[in-house]
């Protein structure tokens, strides 16, 4: 870990906004940020002695909270035009991402047809915006308002650097995990993780996870491809 | 022969050599005759499903007739001609040995043996909660926990026995006490079944006790109210919907119960108790609460029996009672029920007669099996069907059998309550031979009941038996009843001269009608209780084929160009979509909760076409209003899930999100009273729109100027109930029928003018391709007053958002022919993923309009709206409509709206293959559940209705797509 904070530096200076990242990178990027996931359920379960079933309202506010920092810092380092654009005001949008993400997954959520009962608005929220620091804050931290970018990297899903892939693949992958989540939710195993949204947060967290991994091994993939065609 | 062959010759060069237009030439052909593809696929699947009903959905036609008295003057067994002398007989030797109130009694069919009987049911008593555990494996914990039946039944000199009883699967309490009562087979639909109520309408048991003037008295579990609504003398019923709930009913039947037992004023006593179902059901067999409930009950049975012995005395209140503690069916350890399994089928029944004399049955008829206790003791078990419970009791009490009862009188039961008349005679072997020879004349009159039934049930079935079966029964029959005429009934009306060798002759009789008996059960049982599997399987195969057969349609003929991958991930997207809904079925979870699927399903592709759209950067406007549509379509669904919720005994979901809206708060009522006027007035306002935007004249243009007029008629309907704009007094002058009535009749009249118009004037050749577009909204805007007025109030909303719905998947398909246009080649290419949502949106409007998959889920008030009286026909038309009218008339007939203009007539009649294709899978994957869950739990509670409602739709919408292909096509 300490390491990847020294390589930081030199890698936003190496950066200069064309989008760039080495594998190395990637992986430190996604391990530091994987890593605060982990101390998150670490806190929330030997400090707080709760867990995502036992209460996932307080549950999801600590892992996001812990999270939304972590991935707005390590991302704004990565951001476009860094020239024009300051780091600070880089990690201030994101916060802007968090809000409008957060709306955004409740929205989708909500049409999907999650429960919208007053007891689930708390848990809907905090869902909403863990899901947003998968999705939306690592791109808000990187293109700012740049909707071109935006249109770019969701809708036409087509990403032309590694800095994209380590935005969109965790990004789809953490939205279809959720998706998945959903599943198991009209069974009647009566469970207590079937409950809203405890399911979908394991599905997003497992979906988020693997899209970390595939994207590395896309970087690496289009690595050597690109190797081979320079040779 | 000659000429023929010369002539025929030359042909196949042709066709070798031109084998290729040929192909188009066929296929032309094909597409010319879209009447004969859809007849043609309509077809197959009445065909396919024929198969797999006949064999899973056994069904059984109910019969009104119902025995009397006098029936057995018919009958050529002695309780018939010569009546004077037998009941002479009967009534003079037994006014000797007793008193007692019961022979002062005209006799009936038989020579009443009991006065009373005191019925104790315990729902789900396992064989082995009664039976000793000494004739099991090994002990359990919930075993022996009824002493008192044992200490009871093994008795020195008991006058008490244990059965094994066999139910007959369906195993759901239901079903079971309609077997119980009428002494027959009920199988998943009983056909005649009145209009949804569970009443029983066929004879039975207690109808028969009530027509001969017995009281009968009823306390717990609510469903025998249910089942007999008028017959009970006094009832206490106790509501049986809440599985958790496991002392309410036992607690009101023990509370009344023990005052009933020193009352006179019944006959019959029924005490229904349910704890240890629900304590199966909530806890499993291997519980504490189970445990406990068992020794509650050995405490509550053994007070009966201290109260009834202490009134069994001679003049007693009890002196000639029969108690009789049974399961209505078994359970498994984890507390299921309602399949075929063994321990489902196994449940116990104990039966004591007050008096303390048994009559001894003859080893023949011994059913018992018997084993060694631990202390040496010979302890016995014997077995009874539940089949044959309601003939037996009828015996015993002298009453006649119900009309549809099947089962033959068991003579250890019989034995058991018929001990009181030979206590006088002397001898062993002549009170053997005086219950012999009762006990044959009894079987005489059952076997003559029971072929009685047979033959009018052949006759008057629309699916009788097969003729071998029936010949079969009745050589076996006449073979017996010659034997009696010639000998027997002689040997009995002289009475016992000869002495002991009548007895092995009496005993061949018995024997003989036992045979016929079995044959009989035997043939009903094949008819009524089992699967034929290999009829299933048939049917399966079929759909199976006709789902390819409907592919190769489908598939456009010859591909002139490649797919591109786009296209393919499209594909390979929406046969998953398809796929995740069939595999859905595959659990009872997801077919309770089915809209909420395939709103998710919906919701997915929504958001996929947002993003498609943001992408293409077009009509992002109706992605989101497609997504608001169908949020609010999820909330509509919310709302049916809670009334289906309420009676649903599988569900429990309470959405809590209503809470804030208290039901009568002057607000709401306001808006649901205005909302529907004002989304009517929307709709009259499209259809104004579509009349002077398409340039449609002639009858196609008064067709929908007449649904304008039905829409507000229905407007003013709605808002004279609602006693808006004193609308009402409208509504008293004209009845409330009247507007109804004239929807009714505007809409008729728009069908005829339709036909009319579709058969003599084409629309002109100017018209070109928009032909359709005419016509479709000619014939959905005169459908649709009539549903959206049996609707109700939610109707014209739900109409809103189904044509906005429907707007939206228009658009959006559009999305990729605008942008890409590479000519008129893609036109041809329908997308499938449309279609897909379009039948996706039908299924969500089912239930969203408040339906689900289940008989208590059809909206009965439906069919009353305009009429007051019940005509059976008239009333399922109008129940069917309102029932499928989204979710199949309107979004078939509204299929050629999905199209984009200026495409061909082909498109369209693939597109109706396609969305024809899309119903008959899940359908297949319905009828792949069925047979793979046909041993579930829940295969009556859940499975097969979803599979009628599934079947009837696939019907509807494949006579529909006829209709369709007829009125569209020219």
């Amino acid at each position: 870990m300490i390491e990847a904070r020294k390589k930081k530096p030199e890698t936003t200076t190496a950066l200069s906004g064309d989008g760039s990242v080495s594998a190395s990178v990637a992986f430190s990027v996604y391990l530091v940020s994987g890593l605060f996931l982990a101390v998150g359920f670490w806190v929330a379960h030997n400090v707080y002695a709760v867990d995502l079933v036992s209460d996932p309202y307080r549950t999801l506010r600590l892992i996001w909270s812990i999270e939304f920092p972590v991935v707005a810092i390590v991302y704004s380092l990565f951001r476009q035009k860094p020239d024009e654009c300051s780091y600070w005001r880089a990690a201030a949008r994101s916060i802007i991402g968090l809000v409008t993400g957060a709306l955004v997954n409740a929205l989708g959520a909500i049409v999907l047809g999650a429960p919208v009962g007053l007891q689930y608005l708390w848990k809907t929220i905090n869902w909403s915006l863990l899901m947003s620091v998968f999705t939306f804050v690592p791109a808000a931290a990187v293109f700012g308002a740049s909707w071109a970018d935006w249109h770019r990297m969701f809708s036409c899903m087509k990403p032309t650097s590694n800095r994209d892939y380590m935005i969109t693949v965790p990004a789809y992958g953490a939205i279809i995990g959720a998706w998945f989540g959903a599943w198991p939710m009209p069974l009647d195993w009566e469970r207590p993780w079937q409950e809203w949204p405890i399911s979908v947060s394991y599905g997003a967290i497992g979906g988020y996870i693997a899209g970390k991994l595939v994207s590395l091994v896309l970087i690496i993939f289009k690595k050597r491809h690109l190797n081979a065609k320079l040779d | 022969m000659s000429v023929t062959a010369s002539s025929r010759d030359p042909e196949p060069r042709q066709h070798t050599t031109g084998e290729f237009s040929n192909g188009f030439c066929r296929m032309g052909m094909c597409l010319k005759n879209e009447k004969w593809i859809a007849m043609a696929f309509l077809l197959i699947h009445l065909v396919a499903i024929l198969f797999f009903t006949r064999g899973f959905l056994l069904t059984r036609t109910e019969l009104p007739f119902h025995s009397t008295c006098s029936d057995v003057s018919l009958s050529p067994c002695l309780a018939s001609p010569p009546p004077d002398h037998v009941s002479n007989s009967i009534s003079g030797s037994n006014l000797s040995q007793s008193g007692g109130n019961l022979h002062q009694q005209p006799k009936c069919w038989t020579k009443p043996a009991v006065d009373r009987v005191i019925i104790i049911v315990l729902d789900a008593l396992r064989i082995d909660f009664v039976a000793p555990s000494s004739f099991f494996p090994e002990p359990k914990p919930w075993m022996d926990k009824l002493p008192i039946l044992q200490k009871l039944a093994y008795a020195n000199g008991s006058s008490a026995k244990i059965f094994k009883a066999y139910a007959d699967p369906p195993t759901t309490s239901l079903q079971r006490l309609k077997g119980l009562t009428t002494g027959g087979l009920p199988t998943f639909i009983d056909v005649g079944n009145s209009f949804g109520a569970p009443a029983i309408v066929e004879d039975n048991f207690i109808n028969q006790l009530v027509q001969n003037g017995k009281r009968v008295v009823m306390m717990g579990d609510d469903t025998w109210t249910q089942l007999f609504p008028n017959q009970f003398a006094k009832a206490y019923p106790f509501p049986s919907f809440n599985v958790k709930d496991l002392n309410t009913v036992d607690n009101g039947c023990i509370e009344h119960l023990f005052p009933s037992l020193y009352e006179d004023d019944w006959d019959v006593l029924i005490a229904h108790f349910l704890g240890v179902d629900h304590a199966g059901h909530i806890f499993g067999v291997d519980s504490i609460p189970m445990i406990e409930k068992l020794e509650q009950y050995n405490a509550v049975l053994e007070k009966v029996v201290q109260i009834l012995e202490s009134q069994a005395g001679p003049g007693g209140l009890h002196e000639n009672t029969l108690l009789i503690v049974m399961g209505d069916h078994g359970q498994t350890l984890n507390g299921d029920h309602g399949g075929g399994s063994p321990e489902e089928v196994e449940t116990s029944m104990f039966s004591m007669s007050l008096r303390k004399h048994t009559s001894p049955v003859p080893q023949e008829f011994d059913t018992s099996s018997c084993k060694q206790d631990s202390d040496g003791k010979q302890i016995c078990v014997s077995s009874i069907e539940q089949l044959d419970f309601a003939a037996t009791l009828s015996a015993l009490l002298g009453i006649s059998f119900p009309f549809g009862s099947i089962g033959r009188v068991n003579p250890e039961l019989y034995a058991l309550g018929s001990s009181s008349w030979n206590i006088e005679n002397d001898g062993n072997q002549s009170v053997s031979k005086k219950w012999i020879a009762d006990y044959v004349d009894i079987l005489c009159t059952n076997a003559w009941q029971v072929k009685r039934y047979i033959d009018v049930y052949s006759n008057s079935s629309v699916v009788g038996f097969s003729y071998d079966d029936l010949s079969r029964i009745s050589d076996l029959y006449s073979r017996a009843e010659e034997n009696w005429s010639n000998s027997i009934k002689d040997m009995l009306v002289d009475g016992d001269k000869n002495g002991s060798s009548n007895i092995s002759a009496l005993t061949k009789q018995i024997m003989a009608y036992l045979d016929f008996f079995s044959s009989v059960v035997e043939l009903a049982r094949s008819k009524w209780t089992e699967f034929n599997l290999k009829l299933m399987i048939t049917g399966f195969g079929i759909m199976v084929i006709s789902l390819f057969l409907q592919l190769l349609i489908i598939l456009p003929g010859p591909k002139s160009h490649g797919m591109d991958s786009g296209a393919f991930v499209g594909l390979a997207f929406t046969l998953s979509i398809v796929l995740i809904r069939a595999c859905s079925f595959l659990s009872n979870s997801y077919i309770l909760e089915e809209g909420k699927v395939a709103n998710f399903l919906l919701a997915t592709t929504g958001l996929i076409k947002l993003q498609y759209s943001i992408m293409r950067k077009t009509m992002v406007k109706e992605a989101v209003t497609f997504l608001a549509t169908v949020f609010a379509l999820r909330i509509s669904i919310d709302i049916g899930l809670t009334k289906q919720a309420a009676t649903s005994q599988f569900m429990s979901s309470s959405p809590s999100w209503m809470l804030g809206m208290v039901p009568g708060h002057p607000i709401l009522t306001l808006v649901s009273d205005i909302a529907p006027v004002l989304s009517l007035i929307i709709l009259i306002y499209m259809l104004y729109k579509a009349i002077n935007r398409t340039s449609c004249v002639g009858i196609w243009k008064y067709v929908t100027v007449g649904s304008i007029i039905n829409y507000f008629l229905v407007a003013m309907q709605w808002a004279s109930e609602s006693k808006m704009l004193g609308l009402d007094v409208l509504l008293q002058r004209l009845g409330r029928n009247r507007i109804p009535q004239a929807v009714y009749g505007i809409g008729l009249v728009q069908l005829f003018l339709l036909a009319f118009a579709r058969i003599f004037c084409a629309i002109k050749v100017t018209y070109g391709s928009k032909s359709w577009t005419v016509k479709t909204v000619a014939m959905v805007s005169a459908c649709s007053s009539t549903v959206i007025l049996l609707s109700g109030r939610q109707g014209s909303m739900l109409a809103l958002a189904y044509i906005l719905g429907g707007y939206c998947i228009m658009r959006l398909e559009g999305i990729e022919r605008n942008q890409s246009g590479k000519g008129n080649n893609r036109f041809q290419n329908l997308n499938p993923l449309a279609v897909v949502q379009w039948s996706l949106l039908s299924v969500c409007m089912f239930f969203a309009s408040g339906h689900w998959c289940a008989f208590d889920g059809l909206r009965y008030g439906a069919a009353f709206v305009g009429f007051d009286e019940f005509v059976l026909i008239r009333q399922a038309i109008l129940l069917t409509i309102e029932t499928f009218g989204f979710s199949i008339i309107l979004s078939v007939f509204g299929l050629p709206l999905l199209m984009p203009l200026h495409s061909p007539t082909k498109r369209l009649f693939r597109m109706c293959m396609l969305y024809g294709l899309v119903n008959a899978t899940t359908v297949t994957a319905t009828i792949l559940c069925v047979t793979i869950q046909r041993r579930h739990l829940m295969v009556w509670g859940l499975f097969a209705p979803k599979f009628v409602f599934d079947v009837v739709g696939l019907i509807l919408t494949d006579v529909l797509i006829c209709v369709a292909s007829a009125f569209y096509f020219d």
